[in-house]
């Protein structure tokens, strides 16, 4: 049965100031949504609250994963049950080579890590390592990255997109059930958003949810989405089909402003 | 030797000085150094707390009436060869090399060195035979750079020394493989003093892993002096593994010739407390060293490096990295110091010391210092202590990996930088073999 990832009237924020004022969102697994919004209307502060991080704090309304509320999950619980973020700044971490973590990411998201078993042979709680290494290279080919990169430490001296595609990659190696990527058509040049567009595309189809956050137009044309929301004030005003992004692409958001006022901050 | 005296329990004496030169047959010149360094022993007081080297490291608990400076019979109970085997199997395993030599209580009691290097010229052997085998070249560098008088622990040291590598490596040879020592104490309460000289000449090129540990309940008061001659390349790593209850004291320093290049490392994860001197003298033109170091420390440990970039000829590089990652209650001090001799021009000298805090309640002290008497210079140091920041850890955690595995691999990570920096992966494998080790985890818990 086809999983669903429900968010329900969601108020969060941090330090006491709300910036998710009312999300309402339900995804179903073999679905593709675009959420669309200005600056700052919250979308990455959703998609980190989805995540679980330990900076934001929800005040009320709840996130369901097949109808059991994830609020008190830890992101690598959340992780775990199959929820994905890419991210749209993701970190460098120096000294941790990308296959080092992602072996590990691998065995703990499939279940290798749960079943430690400490009398067993070194390397019983991880993925095997030759399995591993054949999955890695054959995602790394698809998704058009340099094995070399498998050596290079997460993040650490790569370019905008090199970044994007690594988090596209480990989308590949982690097979969630929900996948929330946030502006991760941002800063890449054409062929860049192409490749990274293309590595989703072949990884869409009814096993995964997508909620795809972005600005333009461009990666809804690789990758059709289903439905596609307006994000604004910490909330979604509208949804509509593929038709809503170009409606928004051909004219701002100057007419979400008219219709429902500057964003008022609250205390 | 009488009766009496074979089974007499040593102190620290004038007459167990000699007492253990006897045992050891030594030529005079040896026993004489001892002598000497005993004299100077006594002469240095005892650190009170106030120097500045020992300000941040208080001694108290530590008596040195405790041990025995050595003890002919206990000799007798290191287990032998054979029934070792399981325990050093391990260790030499992970590295393949040019040579091993395995020390147990200051004692050798294997010894390998490939056939090919041994036809070269490359001598690679314990101390004790060195100083027998080879009186001339020893004497020529014995004690010549970390000298009798340097502190009193040295001074100790060369009383009382016993075990340990020597190295050298002839014109034009050089190896490719590592050496491999693996020094150990397997008694309770023993006092070990082994001694490092390594020798590279002309164009030479060596690498040399050592690896201490053991030592329940007991002390250690080292001494390593490396040598690198003109245009040689001298690789030294220093594994400091000893158990979490001995304490550990040293001296090491390195002279570098003209156009050298050395690497020192030294990863301190043992020990309860302890307190090493390094000292890196570029006294010819165009020499370059790095001074890496990396420590793990838990509990009420406690772990001070003090070191030294000595610029006196101009034109010559020094780079320092150091980093640790403290938890617990533990305590980490760092103290450098940069000096650039007047006409060291073209000096490039750097200094870093990073701290990674993993609890509130450790502590970091780093305390650079700067004496630069030349002008054409160029001159950074630096020091940081901080927490891991969250931001790592939610990006890992966003992965599956939970809080512990993120810590881990970020702290091996930390560690990574220094180490690639040996640039040779067969040691680098053998100390990441060694943190993981420190960690807690099997290596491939960290992935590999
Ligand atoms: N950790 C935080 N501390 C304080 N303010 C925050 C924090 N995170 C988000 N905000 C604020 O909340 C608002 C929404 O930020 P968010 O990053 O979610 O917007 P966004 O829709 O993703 O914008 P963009 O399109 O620029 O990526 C902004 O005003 C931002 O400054
Ligand atoms: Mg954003």
């Amino acid at each position: 049965m086809a999983s669903t990832l429900e968010i329900r009237d969601l108020h969060a924020g941090v330090e006491g100031k709300e910036i998710l004022k009312g999300v309402n969102l339900t995804l179903h697994q073999g679905e593709i949504h675009a959420l669309m919004g200005p600056n700052g209307s919250g979308k990455s502060t959703l998609a980190y609250v989805i995540m679980g991080h330990p900076q934001y704090e929800v005040y009320s309304g709840d996130i369901l994963l097949d109808g059991e509320s994830i609020l008190d999950m830890s992101p690598d619980e959340r992780a775990r049950a199959g929820i994905f973020l890419a991210f749209q700044y993701p970190v460098a971490i120096p000294g941790v080579t990308v296959a080092h973590f992602l072996r590990q990411a691998v065995s703990a998201v499939r279940g290798y890590t749960a079943q430690k078993n400490t009398n067993g042979p070194v390397g019983s709680n991880l993925i095997p390592l030759r399995e591993f290494r054949q999955e890695l290279n054959e995602k790394m080919r698809m998704l058009g990255i340099d094995p070399s990169f498998a050596r290079r430490y997460l993040n650490d001296g790569f370019s905008g997109g090199e970044k994007k595609r690594l988090e596209i990659l480990q989308l590949a190696m982690l097979r969630p059930k929900f996948a929330i990527l946030d502006e991760t058509d941002s800063g890449l040049d054409i062929d860049a958003v192409r490749a990274v567009a293309e590595g989703v595309k072949q990884l869409v189809g009814p096993d995964l949810g997508v909620l795809i956050i972005t600005h333009y137009q461009r990666i809804l044309n690789y990758i059709e989405p289903h439905y596609v929301h307006v994000f604004y004030d910490g909330r979604i005003v509208k949804s509509g089909g593929p038709e809503l992004a170009h409606e928004l692409e051909a004219q701002g958001y100057e007419w979400i402003r008219r219709e429902f006022g500057e964003p008022v901050a609250h205390a | 030797m009488r009766i009496q005296e074979r089974t007499r329990e040593w102190t620290f004496t004038i007459e167990a000085v000699h007492a253990l030169s006897d045992l050891l047959d030594e030529p005079d010149w040896m026993r004489d150094l001892r002598v000497r360094a005993w004299r100077f022993f006594e002469e240095i007081p005892w650190p009170t707390g106030k120097e500045e080297t020992w300000r941040r490291t208080p001694l108290r608990g530590f008596h040195l009436d405790a041990y025995r400076p050595f003890s002919p019979e206990r000799l007798r109970e290191i287990p032998t060869e054979g029934e070792l085997a399981t325990v050093y199997q391990d260790h030499l395993a992970e590295l393949a090399s040019s040579g091993e030599l395995i020390m147990d209580e200051g004692q050798a009691i294997y010894h390998h060195l490939a056939e090919e290097w041994q036809a070269r010229g490359v001598i690679f052997t314990d101390m004790h035979t060195a100083v027998r085998e080879y009186p001339d070249l020893v004497q020529q560098y014995f004690g010549q750079l970390v000298e009798t008088d340097a502190n009193k622990f040295a001074a100790l040291h060369y009383a009382f020394w016993r075990g340990g590598t020597f190295l050298y490596v002839p014109r034009n040879v050089e190896v490719t493989l590592p050496f491999q020592t693996l020094a150990r104490l397997s008694l309770p309460h023993s006092a070990g003093f082994y001694h490092t000289l390594v020798i590279t000449e002309e164009n030479a090129a060596v690498t040399l892993l050592e690896d201490f540990f053991g030592g329940q309940e007991g002390m250690h008061d080292g001494v390593v002096e490396l040598f690198p001659g003109p245009n040689s390349r001298l690789r030294y790593a220093h594994v400091q593994d000893w158990d979490m209850t001995l304490w550990n004291f040293g001296t090491q320093r390195i002279r570098s010739s003209r156009d050298s290049e050395v690497i020192h490392l030294i990863s301190s994860w043992g020990s309860r407390l302890s307190k090493v001197w390094i000292t890196l003298d570029l006294v010819e033109p165009g020499a370059r060293g790095q001074l890496l170091g990396v420590y793990f420390t838990t509990d009420h440990q406690h772990i001070d490096h003090h070191t030294m970039q000595n610029h006196i000829a101009p034109a010559c590089a020094s780079d320092l990295l150091y980093k640790g990652a403290l938890k617990d209650e533990s305590r980490s001090v760092y103290q450098g110091y940069i000096k650039v001799w007047p006409g060291a021009q073209k000096t490039d000298a750097y200094q870093a010391n990073r701290n990674l805090m993993l609890d509130g309640r450790a502590r970091a002290d780093s305390i650079p210092g700067l004496e630069i008497e030349a002008d054409d210079v160029r001159c950074t140091h630096g020091a940081t202590a901080g927490p891991i920041p969250e931001e790592y850890l939610f990006y890992m955690e966003s992965r599956g990996l939970d809080r512990t595995q993120a810590e881990r691999l970020i702290v091996a990570g930390f560690f990574e930088e220094v180490l690639t920096r040996v640039e040779n992966e067969d040691v680098q494998r053998k100390l990441e073999a060694t943190i993981a080790d420190r960690l807690g985890v099997p290596l491939e818990d960290l992935g590999y």
